[in-house]
């Protein structure tokens, strides 16, 4: 019965070699989470930088969850693409945050990376563009076996979240 | 040697040099043996003794030191004492044992020198030379040493001690130069006295300890080696160096007792034996020989071996054998307790606990092996698609994915060319099947068994003899058989008698076939019957048949017994019933006497006619004569007779097939024809077709046979699968006999593992043959008379199996919407059972179990005990299997509330409805916080919605029919309409981004710097104003009361005007109808308001207009006249639903702005003249005249509505009638053209403008050709471009939203044969009556229903099952009912008013062109001024599309003449030509008709309702009706209709007269299409009728219904109010 109303904005990224960048989210939660309103993934448009190297998209996440536990609290899967000059997109990197459980605003960088692939993949996406992308894409947030996995880090992507909580000192819950 | 040393060494020398010089006549021998005997000396003496040495020479001698040779010496000393000989930084062992090895030589060097010099005391010898004889001294003392490295470090040392001697030297030259102290001895003295005080050696080994204290670290080693060689040499020494001996004494007194300390010992030293011969008294080493096994067991005991006894032992970790057999001696003489061993005589071992793959495989090794969750994909830069519905895994193409198809082959059932033997062949052949079938299951004997066991149950529970059970249970129990037993007899019964029917009918068809053969005198088939008889025993049979008798018989005779128990209970009661409704009634009817007195006006109501109970008729006893009876015949029925032999039939393929030569001519050329057919199966794959089959003979037996399987490598996700027949008869062409549709195997079914499988298929050609062959679908007889016809359809069966295909590495190759479900490969595959068979597997447990068995897996494994005791659950099927998997299985612990208490807050209810846009709460603007605040009847609108989805009410819907479409249409704007929110979401680039048009000196209108640059200087005129557009308002900042509708009335022409007593008036006679004629208003009546004359100045009609929306009414002033002028501007507030002024529900609002225009009437109330003198009173009536109705979804979408409208009179105004009458007489033909109607001008807008909705950019899917879809788009880009504005339609959505090219829908159909047949002789009349039926459909606007959505066009049948429809579907079924009649006819798309885009239909004439309106019915010429239709934008027909390119699109400008290219562009050209389009049109339209019953009830309960509702219009006041008006008016209607509201018949007008001659009257039918009621009552009350408060008003009012065929109805209303005069 508690509530949590999860309102921000995906502010944008740094870091990124890539310019042109725009973000696909999209929020996991348990099952006991239920979602009353709002949208769970969405995307971002494509941000060039001009000035810096900060790629803005101030995008809104809007979320209100009702939940009857803890368990699976919520959290934000991203993962950053890049489009290049001829309008094609790539991977540029997979992260993922939980959704901060203390209310109040809050300030998130989430870091990112991608898969490298074998040196004839990194060869490729070096020169015609691509990159090895993750089969399945939860690995990224459910993955114990990530360690297999050889990655390259990539840029940080920034949330600003606001937290809203609601009744769960109703049920012995402090936050 | 470094540089440094050398320079020093230089000057040490240069320093001899001038000693030299300086010596005074020192002879060069001495001081060349000193020399040589220090240079022997120096080495002995470690170089850390060096400074104390030196120290000791001072001390030894007063020697003063000197300043200037002190620091040089000293360099010169530790030169080459820092510099190891070899470069070695650290003091390792190495350099050490070097450092060893160079001293050991160096006193071996010294030695030898020594006892040279002393040999060679005269002749001088040179101190180079010595060098030879020293080292081969040492070659041949230390031969086993000198190897090179001896050697090299020799050389070093020799060179160092060269120097050592040199520095030596000076060190002594310089030392006693200065120090030449008086009575001193000479130099000479004190140079051998230092010198030869050097050399006794006791001296060194008592110093050597001394420097073992000092430094032990470096000498402690050397002590044992260095320990020989000083006493050696103090022997040598002893003889030798006497005349030093008096030296040392004196220097060192202590050196004698040091000899005697020091003892000689050989080194300790243990033979090998001696040493294994201790070590073995020490130590135990087990040994390595294998140990017996009754040594590790305790005596007496076999080794017993556990897995051998099927216990599970676990695999054992793998230690080398000779380990185990150390370890095993070992235990066994240490501790002989045997403890350590185990039954089987082996050491206790636990399980390997090491698993037999790394657990962390190395990093580089990822390729080979890779978890399938983290496997990644190589994907190239795309561009963004947007999404679409026919991918279906969009932008996946890696997989490539195989269906196999394997046709086996194809058996007729029945065919065309089958002779009379074949029919019955195949007949017979598949009763044999079935019987086989049956016999297989044999479910009689198995029922019959069945029975057995129960009966015999039953008798064991009712013996007596077991008084262990209540007797509760014991009834029960046998209740419980009984009503079993009851059951499997009938069934049992059955599947007998089913048995010997097939039997018979087995018997009966053979022996057909034999009759056949004979008559025909050949044989076609091999088929052979062979029925076995198998005898029984007649007596035993007889037994048991009569046992099995007497059993039913007395089972029944219960059963019957119990059923009569019971009808007799219901009998009572229901007896007791009747006989308290008897009573009932009785009081009832008593009372009823006294209410009908009391109230005479309710006798209308009858007693409703309620089924009156019937009395209960008492059951019948049974008889048990009559139950054996019929027992009896069953049985003789359904059983074989007792004694009877059971037959076994036998069907066979003996027999032999007569050949050619015998049969006669017609067999022959069926054989022949058979011959030439043959036989292919095309592969159609979602409706593609993708291979086919190679062409196969028919065989004389029908059976073909292919074989073939197709590997089908697929993209898309399968849809469909179908197998298409074909038959090729010799060299002509194929043609298609059926379609055999295969289901998608499940993802599970993979090659190999499908089995065959026989799909029956049908089709319904029709072939005749000329030759013994039956052919298909046409009727043949057995019998020679014809009679008992038989029709077959060709049929057969065709074999086949369909897989999907494994990969080379075993992966099913399945499209990936399932791939998940599928078992991916890994190297773990028979470790674990999820990598192998899949998560989805788990579930699946029987393929878990054949896992198991596969993988050998060892079900005594106690680490496999779940995963077993789960199988042997599931296979054993006895104990219930939970089929589902909980995913979080701790999450019920700690879980805050239940699911039924979260889905109970109303709070999080009202929120997820909202966001999910349920209609009830769209716009739901803000949700309390707390579940308290919130009321519960804020669901209840919703949760009534959702509980009648399915329930169709008629109590809203008087016509059945009509509420099953409307629940219908409901549905469709549901799907229609959630599919439009979906696609709301989907938002384009200039919804987002507003982008100002770039100013351009080129473009004429919005540019800044083009024309309007010039207008700056144009002059300014005042006077002349200009338009100025409006600013156009988004709807979102809008709140209640800032939008309002201005409606300005202008002005209305030809309103009928009062007629004055018309008694003597006469009708001119309308005997010459033509087309241009068009109904003619010509009410007359004889109430007369005023009983003066008509004078010319007189009031003709006083209106006004009263203009009511959304309950608001506004209204002008009253005007005079029949063309009155109002000029008035009326403001309506608007207010949209729920307050949200979103386009979306702005789109949906429904209500409409209706505007009347009433007569304004004084009445004089004064009824007595005498008053009239002192005051005016009179009465003001007002009398509805006409009115106008303009949708707010039509002003909302075309921004403003100016025009002048066709006022909607009703055909009759009771005391009205229209000016133009009177002058009829006059200029009959002038006029009319002019005008028809009253008409009324006026200008309705939004106030502020709002912007319109857009409809929904979606792009449907089609069937259309992917060509003419590009051709569509192609032309009406280049018709926009020309004409921007003019209506351009090619493609249309159908209902189920796919697009479809629109001339597909026009087709000649044929309208209901009543029109037809109702006037005959006229096609002018036949034309309007169809135009009228079609416009008595009723009207259902798309936009309004599916707001803001595209146009959905639905096909005509669909239009008349429907029974609503917009303008197009008017449109298409006028049109296409004109196409029918042989007109011809277009669909018009162009924009009318009030409609805006509408669908009209122009028809040809002889000489003109015909514009009909398809909603009312009505036609205009091409050149009627009043003809709503505006603009023309393209035409429609049924092979083409003709696009107006005219400069102007008024219809009264243009040229119909579509074969002009220049005036029409047609879309199919000789480029594009017509493909021949196939109509999505029906064949043709089937009408029923209406029932004439249900309509006159329908007119009857509207009626009623009405008549309801006029009272409850009415609260305050007495409502009364007048019976014999509503009787005259009912009589009245159907003459309405049946001259379509024109004409009206004046002896009926007379009538009225003569009837309600004292009584004034206002009153005028209305006519409208039946849709539902509510539009009805809505009507009725807009007229206003019921707002008379007369005292003594009377009213009436009829209803008729006239059916037209397809139920739809023409409803008449017809309302008035009659006052009596006084």
């Amino acid at each position: 019965m508690a509530e949590v109303h999860v309102i921000g904005q995906i502010m944008g990224a740094t870091g990124f070699s890539e310019s042109s960048l725009f973000c696909k989210w999209g929020v996991h939660t348990g099952a006991a989470w239920k979602l009353l309103s709002g949208v769970r993934e969405g995307q971002t448009q494509v941000d060039t930088p001009q000035v810096g190297d900060m790629a803005y998209w101030s995008h809104p996440i809007d979320l209100h969850f009702a939940t009857k536990g803890l368990q699976g609290w919520p959290r934000l899967h991203l993962q950053v693409w890049s489009q290049d000059g001829f309008g094609r997109c790539q991977l540029a990197g997979y992260g993922f945050c939980h959704v901060p459980s203390s209310p109040g605003s809050h300030q998130l960088h989430c870091p990112t990376w991608r898969p490298l692939g074998p040196w004839r993949e990194q060869l490729a996406r070096a020169f015609v563009g691509g990159g090895p992308q993750l089969l399945h894409g939860d690995a990224v947030y459910s993955g114990a076996d990530r360690y297999r996995l050889r990655t390259v880090a990539s840029g940080l992507v920034h949330l600003e979240l606001g937290l809203l909580l609601r009744h769960f000192d109703r049920y012995g819950v402090q936050c | 040697m470094n540089p440094k040393e050398e320079k020093v060494k230089i000057i040490t020398e240069e320093f001899i040099e001038n000693d030299k010089d300086a010596g005074v006549g020192r002879q060069k021998k001495t001081p060349k043996v000193a020399r040589q005997k220090r240079k022997k000396r120096l080495p002995t003496t470690g170089p850390e003794e060096m400074v104390p040495e030196n120290l000791h020479f001072n001390q030894q001698g007063p020697v003063p030191e000197d300043s200037d040779t002190r620091p040089l010496s000293m360099t010169s000393r530790r030169g080459p004492r820092s510099l190891p000989p070899i470069p070695s930084a650290s003091r390792t062992g190495f350099a050490e044992f070097s450092m060893r090895e160079r001293m050991r030589e160096k006193l071996q060097a010294a030695r030898s020198k020594a006892e040279s010099t002393l040999l060679q005391e005269i002749p001088t010898p040179r101190p180079r030379r010595l060098q030879s004889p020293s080292e081969k001294e040492m070659e041949t003392e230390f031969g086993t040493e000198a190897d090179e490295e001896v050697q090299r470090t020799q050389k070093e040392d020799d060179s160092q001690s060269y120097s050592r001697v040199k520095f030596c030297d000076s060190v002594r030259k310089i030392k006693p130069k200065p120090v030449v102290p008086p009575g001193f001895p000479s130099a000479e003295e004190a140079y051998n006295f230092f010198t030869f005080n050097f050399d006794p050696e006791p001296e060194e080994s008592e110093e050597k300890p001394k420097a073992k204290n000092r430094d032990g670290m470096n000498q402690e080693e050397e002590e044992g080696e260095e320990e020989e060689p000083p006493v050696q040499e103090h022997k040598m020494d002893e003889e030798e160096l006497l005349s030093a001996k008096d030296d040392e004494d004196f220097l060192l007194g202590l050196d004698h007792a040091a000899e005697d300390f020091v003892v000689v010992r050989p080194a300790d030293y243990e033979s090998v034996h001696v040493r294994l011969q201790m070590e073995k008294e020490l130590l135990f080493v087990p040994s390595r020989l294998t140990v017996p096994t009754y040594k590790k067991l305790p005596e007496n005991v076999q080794p017993r071996f556990l897995e051998d006894e099927g216990l599970y032992a676990g695999a054992r970790p793998e230690v080398p054998r000779a380990c185990q057999n150390i370890m095993e001696n070992r235990l066994l003489t240490q501790e002989p307790g045997r403890k350590w061993f185990g039954d089987d005589g082996k050491i206790l071992a636990l399980p390997n606990p090491t698993k037999g793959f790394p657990s962390r495989p190395p990093v580089l090794t990822r390729e080979q092996d890779i978890k399938a969750e983290l496997e990644t994909l190589y994907k190239k830069a795309v561009k963004y698609v947007h999404r679409s519905q026919h991918m279906i895994g969009s932008g996946d193409p890696s997989g490539n994915f195989q269906l196999d198809i394997d046709i086996s082959g194809l058996i007729f059932t029945h065919h065309p060319c089958f002779s009379r033997e074949h029919v019955l062949a195949a007949k017979l052949a598949q009763l044999y099947d079935q019987y086989l079938a049956r016999h297989q299951r044999n479910k009689a004997k198995f029922l019959t068994d069945k029975l057995q066991a129960l009966r015999n149950a039953v008798q064991t529970e009712l013996n007596p003899a077991k008084p262990h059970k209540s007797l509760d249970t014991t009834q029960k129990a046998i209740n419980e058989y009984k009503s079993e037993i009851r059951q499997t007899r009938k069934l049992r019964d059955a599947e007998q008698e089913k048995d010997r029917t097939l039997l018979k009918t087995i018997i009966k068809v053979w022996k057909e076939m034999k009759s056949l053969r004979e008559f025909q005198r050949f044989t076609n088939t091999p088929l052979k019957l062979v029925l076995r008889k198998e005898k029984v025993d007649q007596k035993t049979d007889e037994e048991a048949y009569e046992a099995e008798i007497q059993a039913e018989i007395s089972e029944l005779l219960e059963e019957l017994m119990e059923e009569y128990e019971r009808k007799m209970e219901g009998y009572r009661a229901s007896y007791q019933q009747w006989k308290a409704w008897k009573k009932a009634q009785r009081a009832k009817k008593k009372k009823k006497k006294q209410a009908v007195e009391e109230h005479p006006d309710e006798e209308m109501e009858e007693p409703y006619p309620g089924e009156e109970p019937v009395k209960p008729v008492p059951p019948e006893p049974t008889d048990r004569a009559l139950v054996e009876q019929q027992v009896r015949e069953r049985a003789a029925w359904s059983r074989r007779r007792p004694g009877e032999p059971t037959l076994v039939p036998e069907l066979s393929l003996a027999g032999s097939v007569t050949p050619n030569e015998q049969c006669p001519r017609a067999e022959v050329l069926r054989r022949e024809d058979v011959k030439r057919r043959s036989i292919y199966l095309k592969v159609i794959f979602n409706d593609k077709e993708v291979s086919r089959t190679d062409s196969r003979p028919l065989g004389a037996d029908f059976r073909v046979h292919f074989g073939q399987i197709f590997n089908l490598q697929i993209f898309n996700w399968p849809e469909s699968l179908t197998l298409q027949v074909y038959e090729t008869i010799g060299h002509s062409g194929t043609t298609l006999l059926a379609e055999v549709f295969l289901p998608i195997p499940e993802t599970t079914i993979v090659t190999g593992r499908a089995p065959i499988e026989e799909v029956e298929f049908s089709s319904n050609q029709h072939v005749t043959l000329d030759h013994e062959g039956v052919g298909s679908g046409v009727p043949f007889s057995f019998e020679a008379d014809g009679s008992n016809q038989l029709i077959l359809m060709t049929s057969g069966k065709v074999s086949n199996g369909v897989a999907w295909a494994i990969g080379e590495n075993g992966i099913p190759l399945i499209p990936p919407l399932s791939q998940q479900n599928i078992g991916f490969r890994s190297a773990l595959k028979r470790a674990d059972a999820i990598s192998s068979i899949g998560t989805s597997g788990l579930t699946d447990l029987k393929k878990l179990a054949k896992w198991a068995a596969e993988s050998k897996l060892d079900p005594n494994d106690p680490n496999n005990a779940p995963l077993m005791q789960l199988i042997s659950v599931a296979t054993s099927g006895e104990s219930y299997v939970p089929d589902f998997f909980r995913l979080e299985q701790l999450q019920q612990e700690f879980n805050f509330v239940s699911d039924e208490e979260l889905n109970r807050s109303k709070r999080f209810r009202l929120l997820c409805l909202r966001s999910q846009e349920v209609p009830e709460f769209r716009n739901y603007k803000q949700i309390p916080a707390y579940d308290r605040e919130i009321m519960e009847k804020v669901f209840q609108d919703y949760e009534k919605r959702l509980r009648d989805r399915n329930v169709i009410e008629t109590k809203d819907h008087i016509d059945t029919h009509r509420a099953i479409v409307a629940k219908y249409l409901q549905q469709v704007r549901e799907s229609v309409i959630n599919r439009f929110l979906i696609a709301k979401h989907h938002f384009l680039l200039s919804d987002l981004i507003v982008e100002e048009e770039v100013p351009n000196i080129s473009s004429e209108g919005s540019g800044i710097l083009g024309l309007s640059l010039f207008k700056l200087a144009e002059q300014k005129r005042p006077l002349r104003p200009r338009r100025k557009g409006r600013k156009k308002v988004t709807a979102q900042n809008l709140s209640d009361g800032d939008i309002k509708v201005l409606v300005n009335i202008i002005r209305a022409y030809d309103i009928p005007v009062r007629k004055p007593t018309a008694s003597k008036f006469q009708q001119p006679s309308r005997s010459s109808r033509t087309f241009s004629e068009k109904r003619a208003a010509s009410p007359t009546t004889h109430s007369p308001t005023h009983s003066t004359d008509y004078p010319l100045g007189q009031v003709l009609v006083r209106p006004f207009v009263e203009v009511s929306f959304q309950r608001t009414i506004c209204h002008t002033t009253t005007a005079e006249g029949p063309n009155p002028s109002w000029n008035e501007e009326l403001e309506l507030p608007f207010r949209a639903p729920n307050g949200d002024y979103s386009t979306t529900s702005l789109q949906s609002v429904r209500d409409d702005v209706f505007i009347n225009i009433f007569d304004e009437v004084l009445n004089d109330v004064l009824e007595d003249d005498r008053e009239r003198g002192r005051g005016i009173h009179t009465h003001i009536e007002r009398h509805w005249l006409g009115s106008v109705k303009i949708p707010f979804s039509t002003i909302y979408f075309q921004a403003k509505i100016d025009g002048t409208f066709k006022i909607d009179i009703p055909p009759v105004l009771l005391g009205y009638s229209k000016e133009r009458n009177l002058i009829i007489e006059r200029s009959f033909d002038s006029v009319r053209s002019l005008s028809e109607g009253s008409y009324i001008t006026l200008f309705i807008t939004i106030e502020p403008q709002l912007v319109p909705g857009e409809s929904v950019r979606e792009k449907f899917d089609s069937q259309e050709d992917e060509k003419l879809l590009q051709a569509t788009a192609k032309f009406q880009t280049e018709c926009a471009l020309k004409f921007p504005h003019r209506q351009c339609l090619t493609t249309v959505t159908d209902i189920s939203g796919k697009t479809v090219f629109v001339t597909r829908y026009l087709k000649p159909l044929n309208p209901p044969r009543e029109l037809l047949d109702a006037c005959p002789n006229s096609p002018q009349a036949m034309e309007e009556l169809v135009a009228r039926y079609v416009s008595l459909i009723p009207f259902l606007p798309d936009t309004v229903s599916f707001a803001g959505i595209c146009d959905m066009w639905s096909t005509s049948d669909q239009f008349l099952d429907l029974l609503a429809g917009d303008e197009e579907e008017h449109a298409v079924l006028l049109c296409n009912y004109f196409l029918s009649l042989g007109k011809k006819a277009w669909l018009m798309m162009g924009s009318a008013i009030p409609e805006g885009p509408t669908a009209y239909v122009l028809t040809r004439e002889q000489s003109h062109y015909l514009i009909w309106n398809p909603c009312t019915g009505h036609f205009y010429g091409q050149f009627d001024t009043f003809c709503p239709l505006k603009s023309v934008g393209c035409l429609i027909g049924p092979d083409n599309i003709w696009f107006n390119i005219q400069r102007y699109d008024s219809p009264l400008r243009i040229n119909f003449d579509v074969t002009k290219p220049k005036l029409w562009k047609s879309f199919f050209s000789r480029s594009l030509p017509y493909p021949g389009l196939s109509s999505v049109q029906p064949e043709e339209l089937i009408y029923q008709r209406t029932d004439k019953a249900a309509a006159a009830e329908l007119q009857d309960r509207i009626e009623k309702i009405l008549k309801e509702k006029i009272m409850d219009w009415r609260p305050r006041h007495l409502t009364r009706w007048n019976r014999y008006c509503t009787s005259a008016l009912r009589h009245f209607l159907p003459v309405l209709e049946r001259n379509q509201g024109e004409d009206i018949e004046d002896d009926h007008r007379a009538e009225l007269l003569k009837q309600l001659g004292d009584y004034r009257f206002s009153g005028f039918p209305l006519h409208m299409p039946y849709s539902e009621l509510k539009p009805l009552i809505e009507a009725v009350y807009s007229t206003g009728v019921h707002n008379i408060d007369v005292p003594n008003v009377e009213f009436a009012l009829a209803v008729y219904i006239h059916p037209y065929p397809k139920n739809v109805l023409s409803v008449w209303i017809y309302v008035a109010s009659l006052i009596r005069n006084r």
